[in-house]
């Protein structure tokens, strides 16, 4: 999309949501001084991502509601709401669909998800995790779920490689599963077979338990080429307020823009910072309509940068994402 | 019991209990504060500030002024024994709490922050060394400093059962929790909890101000504010403009303030993002909400048209305020409740506050001049803890 179709796009969704969300209007009204046409990309306004779990942001009246996504969350804080129509959700799983087939092709694949049956089967549990896998299980058939009880279903590994011998494969993944449970629990002499050298394996989200561990991406890629012989590794970074626009590592390592998102980096003070340059990372997607998403500042930190000619072929905007801000622990006599 | 000192870490002190109680103000203790002021303005660097004004604070003079205030006809002595149990992210405050306790004439067992502080370490080091002096050698019984998590109850709990005096820094919630432990049926628990604190400021003095005093001021809001992240029990949330609008006086008032701010204030990276957070949440919540961006991130004012009872939920941190134009001081009265310590003020006439005090307030404990919110006095929280922490001994 040129960017003037773009920035058009997106001030048509904030005067959609300033006209039908009453709570958009009120901060676009009194801290945003009534702009819903932004000249550039860049003075779009934004929402901060913790107000999706502070207060309910709609643009759908309730009997329209389809389903509520939930954001993983720590047990501590508030979960995000984000509300979806029917309409929103399916343009979100159209728009994955158009980011994913072109790394794996228009063909559905046999497909390993790393984790148990029943995780995505729970329906009181729909948060990030199971939006993302059954987002994901759409490209995938014959899915096999990895574990069974916590554990490394041998038996039923074997015959998925058995039967899907010298086949395409795709796995999908959490982070942090996909190391716990590909890297550190793997036995390969429990496997007659393997043909993960045919793999392609999709992982994203769950870097905060990555950072505990202290494994760079890098370091993650080359573990799992070692020891696996996966040489298709395509690492992800989405938020579940903007589910569908998701953004995937290009070869070069660095994420990567789509026609249906941009990515601004702010400052402190939200000036917007040039390449190389760490700040929060704001993601603008043509996505949300059911609810005021569009535009969102995380609390990420990332960093643009430019890569003339880049092997990786894309002439979308290059970025990284360095992890989560610092929390900003108080000081003072309340709240002890 | 010294089995109760398992898993404390005992930073002063033995692991012996003592409940023995001296004369206020004794002679030994004063020079003893002095020796501690005079060391630790030594010690304490550019990287201190907060030790710095510990030093200043316990320096002769001030410990004099204290004393005079003390002395009345009557007899008093100490309490016995004072438990305090110090807020946990105000590195300087247990020392405060200590000196209370000492000044007072009574032992005391001081839990610090279990969170590691530097600190906390120089000050108790610091006591350790003065106490090992022969002339320090009778205050060894009186000083206890411990540290320890909040899962070690049993230590809390013992204290608990023991002391004269429970002094409980700290908020709502944490202040329920210490109260599972009972204590003795004379003792009593003095308790430091969550307040809220306002300013007061004449627009019609303030546009007089010539440019350097207006800086002077400034930098005096800017300490009772910024230095502790507006979060202090003292430091403002909710402004009172009294006079005429005064709309360039006011904006200049906050422009030296964003310059200052600029020069000198560390913003934690993710305050920026909280702060405006709550702005959008304000937006939404409240009616009368009215926001100018002028200031930038440093600074949020948002401009309240009608205020109400129940004010005190809105509170600003990291430099958030929020505002309000009144004519005539009474108007305060009428958001007032027990959760109101500290008024700051600029340019209000003192015949106009101690009417205004005399008034029957349904809160406020303190009135003082904008530059002193954070500064600790013997009354605090609207208690006078000379008297407090002290009993009469009544002859006739």
């Amino acid at each position: 999309m040129e960017n003037k179709d773009f920035l058009k796009k997106i001030n048509e969704l904030t005067k959609y949501h300033y006209e039908n969300s009453l709570k958009f209007k009120n901060i676009i009204d009194k801290i945003y001084n009534k702009n819903i046409n932004s000249p550039s990309i860049q003075s779009v306004p934004f929402l901060p991502v913790s107000l999706f779990k502070e207060i309910e942001l709609k643009s759908i009246p309730d009997n329209k509601i389809f389903k509520i996504l939930n954001s993983s969350g720590t047990s501590k804080s508030k979960l995000s709401k984000i509300y979806l129509d029917k309409e929103n959700a399916s343009r979100q799983t159209k728009v994955l669909n158009q980011i994913v087939s072109e790394i794996i092709g228009s063909k559905r694949l046999p497909m390993i998800l790393t984790d148990e049956r029943k995780t995505i089967k729970d329906p009181k549990q729909f948060n990030a995790k199971t939006a993302a896998y059954l987002g994901f299980s759409l490209f995938g058939h014959d899915i096999f779920y990895l574990l069974e009880d916590g554990k490394i279903n041998y038996e039923g590994l074997n015959s998925f490689f058995e039967k899907y011998d010298n086949k395409k494969i795709l796995i999908f993944g959490f982070t942090s599963d996909v190391h716990e449970r590909l890297i550190k629990q793997l036995n390969l002499n429990n496997l007659a077979k393997n043909n993960f050298d045919k793999a392609i394996l999709i992982h994203g989200g769950g870097w905060k338990k990555m950072e505990q561990e202290k494994i760079s991406n890098y370091e993650f890629k080359n573990v799992l080429n070692k020891k696996l012989n996966i040489n298709s590794i395509y690492n992800y970074y989405g938020l579940i307020e903007q589910t569908g626009s998701i953004f995937f590592e290009a070869k070069c390592g660095y994420f990567t823009t789509s026609n249906f998102s941009d990515v601004i980096i702010r400052g402190k003070n939200f000036e917007v910072l040039p390449e190389n340059k760490k700040g929060f990372v704001q993601l603008i997607s043509t996505l949300p309509t059911s609810y005021p998403g569009h535009s969102i500042l995380t609390e990420d930190i990332g960093e643009i940068k430019v890569i003339k000619n880049c092997k990786c072929g894309k002439k979308n905007k290059h970025f990284l994402i360095h992890g989560r801000a610092k929390d900003s622990e108080l000081r003072g006599c309340s709240d002890v | 019991m010294s089995k109760s000192f398992d898993q404390v870490e005992l930073l002063v002190g033995d692991k012996v209990v003592y409940t023995n109680s001296f004369s206020p103000y004794d002679p030994i203790l004063c020079n003893f504060l002095d020796a501690f002021s005079k060391e630790l303005n030594k010690k304490s660097t550019k990287v201190y500030p907060d030790l710095k004004s510990l030093s200043f604070w316990c320096r002769k003079k001030n410990i004099d002024r204290i004393k005079k205030n003390f002395l009345t006809n009557e007899i008093r002595a100490g309490k016995g024994l004072i438990f305090h149990i110090a807020p946990s992210n105000v590195p300087t405050n247990f020392m405060y709490s200590l000196i209370f306790g000492l000044l007072t004439g009574n032992s005391n067992i001081v839990r610090v922050p279990s969170k590691s502080f530097n600190q906390v370490k120089i000050i108790c080091n610091l006591i350790k060394d003065l106490l090992k002096m022969k002339k320090f050698n009778s205050l060894k019984k009186n000083i206890k400093i411990v540290k320890y998590g909040n899962e070690n109850e049993n230590f809390t709990k013992y204290i608990s059962s023991l002391c004269d005096v429970r002094i409980i820094w700290g908020g709502d919630k944490s202040i329920e929790n210490i109260r599972r432990f009972p204590i003795k049926s004379r003792s009593f628990d003095l308790t430091f909890a969550d307040r809220y604190s306002i300013c007061l400021i004449d627009t019609d003095q303030l546009e007089k101000l010539n440019n350097l005093n207006l800086k002077l001021l400034t930098n005096k809001f800017y300490n009772d504010t910024y230095s502790f992240d507006q979060n202090a029990c003292s430091s403002p949330h909710l402004i009172f403009w009294k006079g005429k609008k005064n709309m360039k006086a006011r904006e200049k008032f906050w422009n030296n303030l964003k310059e200052l701010v600029e020069k000198k204030y560390d913003l934690p990276e993710k305050a920026t993002f909280d702060k405006f957070s709550k702005l959008c949440i304000d937006s939404t919540n409240l009616k009368n909400f009215q926001f100018q961006k002028k200031f930038g991130e440093m600074i949020y004012i948002v401009n309240l048209k009608k205020i109400d009872k129940k004010i005190e939920h809105l509170r600003g941190k990291w430099g958030y305020f929020y505002e309000h134009e009144i004519k005539d001081i009474n108007e305060i009265k009428k958001v007032l409740s027990s959760k109101f310590q500290t008024l700051t003020y600029f340019g209000v006439k003192k015949n106009l506050l101690d009417n205004f005090a005399k008034s029957n307030l349904s809160g406020i404990d303190r009135i003082v001049p904008i530059g002193q919110a954070l500064e600790i006095s013997l009354v605090w929280d609207g208690y006078d803890i000379n008297k407090t922490l002290t009993r009469v001994v009544d002859i006739k």
